[in-house]
């Protein structure tokens, strides 16, 4: 065998083993993303449960026990954003992405139950919106740019809640959910405020559809931003 | 990527992944310079490889004749002649021929300040092309053993001819070319340059191992005078004549060695304009020497490593650096269409200012691993390259600006070079 020969075959068995190694890494890396989305998720499920049995024994009791509620709404929102950016490396049909997004749209189910419950009792005054988008290619155009100005709201202004739902995710509570509000499969689609409404126009337009005190109690330096 | 992460939060959107298709594309790019930086550091420690980097500067001084074809050089010419008159050989066993080439500026003039050193003997001529210069001062050296080229604009290290020399040891050895940089690198595009020049260093030294050289550089190349005498002259050959005579010794069955510590410094361009120029000449002559006269090479297991893998991969390469500078101008585009699309009507401070800089977020892909892998290596050959030629001076800043520049001029003369190629046109030397 030539020196030419040998050198080439054993580059070659180099070669494959860096990108199987570096392939390897990096698969190891995004199990490890999956595996922290699903201990904060355990984590979150114990914690709702909790405010959920604690709402179901102190019935009567003080709001100041439950403001725990509010903490989670914002870690299940980071949980989120994790889970949306790992769908988005994996992608949508990954399965163990699947199994972790029904477990977070149940756990958006319970927290909004939840919050709705809370603000009943204890009079807060949180706004609520609910969003349903579409994966299905050709069914949304609009989504991402609904997605991106909820986002930018739920971020500028903490007392909004969304909730966003894949709405062909397969799933019972979903469905049930998607039949008592009533929405139809048209994208993207909201509910605020009980209110039911469908397409995106404009950050402005989708602004209007929120009551006026979710801006007041922003500062001034973020309404100026926004202008 | 936290953005992107933001705008699938609420939209929950995963067609994004659908439009990084295109990366497949680089894939086998990426397979291929990583085989062949594997490649490279493999031949790097095998026998031949270690053998070249030990021998020692040559004892014996046969008689050797260096050309200097010269048009229009009057600020280097200078220097040239200096740097060869300072060369540690006999001053009887070594002659200079200065071949003036129809020379419009003060050429003319410095050359023949030199009338009258016995080493030296100056020619004017007619303007006839660089190799019919050469192809003069060949004639005009007789009894030299070997003859050598060497620019106008270059100048050497004393002991290169030795080096150099040493190098004909071998009776197959039918050229041998040196080892260059930058001379005096000063700007940031010259330091680039001087960094590339240097990466060029390990490259020949490497390759030269398996005799796959395809190129002997107008910079202090040498020839064994027999072999020009049975084989012919330069020519033409697209304004590539270093590359043609290169090709035309190894379709001859000879072999061609690099000396890795025969240091020579070229001036090189000082704009990107001018660099440009160069390397579409450069570029163009080697796809048209490999595609037109010796396209035969190509592929041909008799040509060993040259015909099997260098000649292939040049075309690669030229290929591969023209997709990928378009892919990636297609996704950065793609990406700030997309970007404006969506975030159109939030505040630009919003959009602008990262939310999160949780490693969770950091977008480690397959792709960006083997690309900093892929990258890493050339930075490796470079100091290899630096290490084993004796090269002086500093590298960090010619690295860093290899790193940030090169890929988005290279891109520049591979387009221009395969337009002249398919159109068939032909541009000036300078």
């Amino acid at each position: 065998m030539s020196l030419f020969t040998r050198n080439v075959l054993i580059a070659l068995v180099i070669t494959v083993a860096i990108i199987g190694t570096v392939a390897y890494a990096v698969n190891y890396l995004d199990q490890q993303r999956i595996e922290e989305l699903n201990a904060i998720q355990n984590r979150l499920a114990t914690d709702t449960l909790s405010i959920d049995t604690q709402f179901a024994l102190l019935e009567e009791a003080p709001c100041s026990d439950l403001t725990d509620g509010t903490t989670l709404t914002t870690e299940l929102s980071d949980l989120g954003d994790k889970l949306a950016f790992t769908e988005n490396k994996l992608g949508a049909t990954n399965v163990e992405v699947l199994a972790l997004k029904e477990q977070y749209t149940l756990l958006e189910i319970r927290d909004y139950l939840l919050t709705k419950q809370l603000s009943n009792s204890c009079k807060l005054d949180p706004v609520i919106a609910l969003y349903f988008y579409s994966n299905k290619p050709g069914t949304c155009a609009d989504c991402d740019r609904a997605g991106y100005a909820l986002s930018y709201l739920r971020q500028t202004y903490p007392k909004l809640r969304v909730y966003s739902f894949d709405y062909n995710l397969d799933l019972g509570a979903l469905r049930t959910l998607i039949g008592v509000e009533k929405v139809q499969p048209n994208f993207p689609a909201f509910i605020i405020q009980s209110k039911v409404s469908y397409g995106f126009t404009s950050l402005d337009d989708l602004e209007k559809q929120f009551p006026k005190s979710l801006f007041a109690t922003t500062t001034a330096t973020t309404t100026s931003t926004k202008k | 990527m936290e953005k992107i992460a933001r705008i699938c939060y609420a939209s929950g959107d995963s067609r994004l992944s659908l439009y990084m298709h295109p990366e497949v594309l680089a894939y086998p790019f990426i397979f291929i310079s990583l085989f062949f930086e594997a490649f490279l550091l493999v031949t790097f420690l095998s026998r031949p490889a270690r053998a070249q980097r030990e021998r020692k500067a040559s004892i014996a001084t046969p008689k050797v004749a260096i050309v200097v074809p010269c048009w229009n050089e009057e600020n280097t010419i200078g220097g040239t002649v200096e740097s060869l008159l300072a060369l540690d050989y006999p001053k009887d066993q070594l002659s200079i021929v200065l071949v003036n080439d129809g020379s419009t500026d003060g050429t003319r003039e410095v050359m023949d300040s030199y009338i009258g050193n016995p080493q030296i003997t100056v020619i004017h001529k007619e303007n006839g092309g660089k190799h019919s210069a050469i192809n003069l001062g060949i004639e005009r050296s007789p009894d030299a053993q070997f003859v050598g080229c060497l620019d106008a604009d270059a100048f050497v290290a004393p002991d290169a001819l030795r080096e150099i020399i040493s190098c004909f040891d071998n009776p197959r050895v039918a050229a041998a070319t040196p080892a260059m940089s930058v001379y005096e690198p000063k700007t940031l595009l010259e330091r680039m340059q001087n960094a590339e020049f240097i990466f060029g260093i390990a490259l020949r030294h490497i390759i030269a191992a398996v005799n796959g050289l395809y190129v002997t550089p107008g910079p202090f190349s040498f020839y064994r005078k027999s072999v020009i005498d049975e084989i012919g002259g330069f020519r033409h050959a697209h304004q590539a004549e270093d590359m043609e005579m290169a090709l035309r010794i190894q379709r001859n069955g000879y072999e061609i060695d690099n000396a890795v510590r025969a240091r020579v410094f070229a001036k090189s361009p000082s704009t990107v304009r001018g660099l440009i120029k160069q390397r579409t000449r450069w570029t163009t002559g080697f796809l048209r020497n490999v595609a037109y006269e010796y396209r035969d090479m190509v592929g041909n297991a008799r040509y060993g490593a040259l015909g099997i893998l260098i000649l292939p991969l040049g075309f690669i390469a030229v290929a591969g650096g023209i997709l990928m500078f378009i892919l990636g101008i297609f996704m950065s585009i793609r990406e700030a269409v997309m970007t404006i699309l969506i975030t159109n009507g939030v505040p630009l401070s919003y959009t602008l200012i990262p939310h999160s800089l949780q490693l969770f977020y950091f977008p480690i892909t397959t792709l960006l691993v083997l690309t900093l892998v892929v990258t890493g290596g050339i930075m490796v050959f470079i100091v290899l390259g630096k290490r084993v030629s004796q090269t002086p001076g500093t590298l960090v800043e010619g690295m860093i600006a290899y790193l940030i520049l090169f890929p988005f001029i290279a891109p520049w003369w591979l387009i221009r070079s395969f337009a002249d190629v398919a159109t068939g046109h032909k541009r000036a030397w300078r």
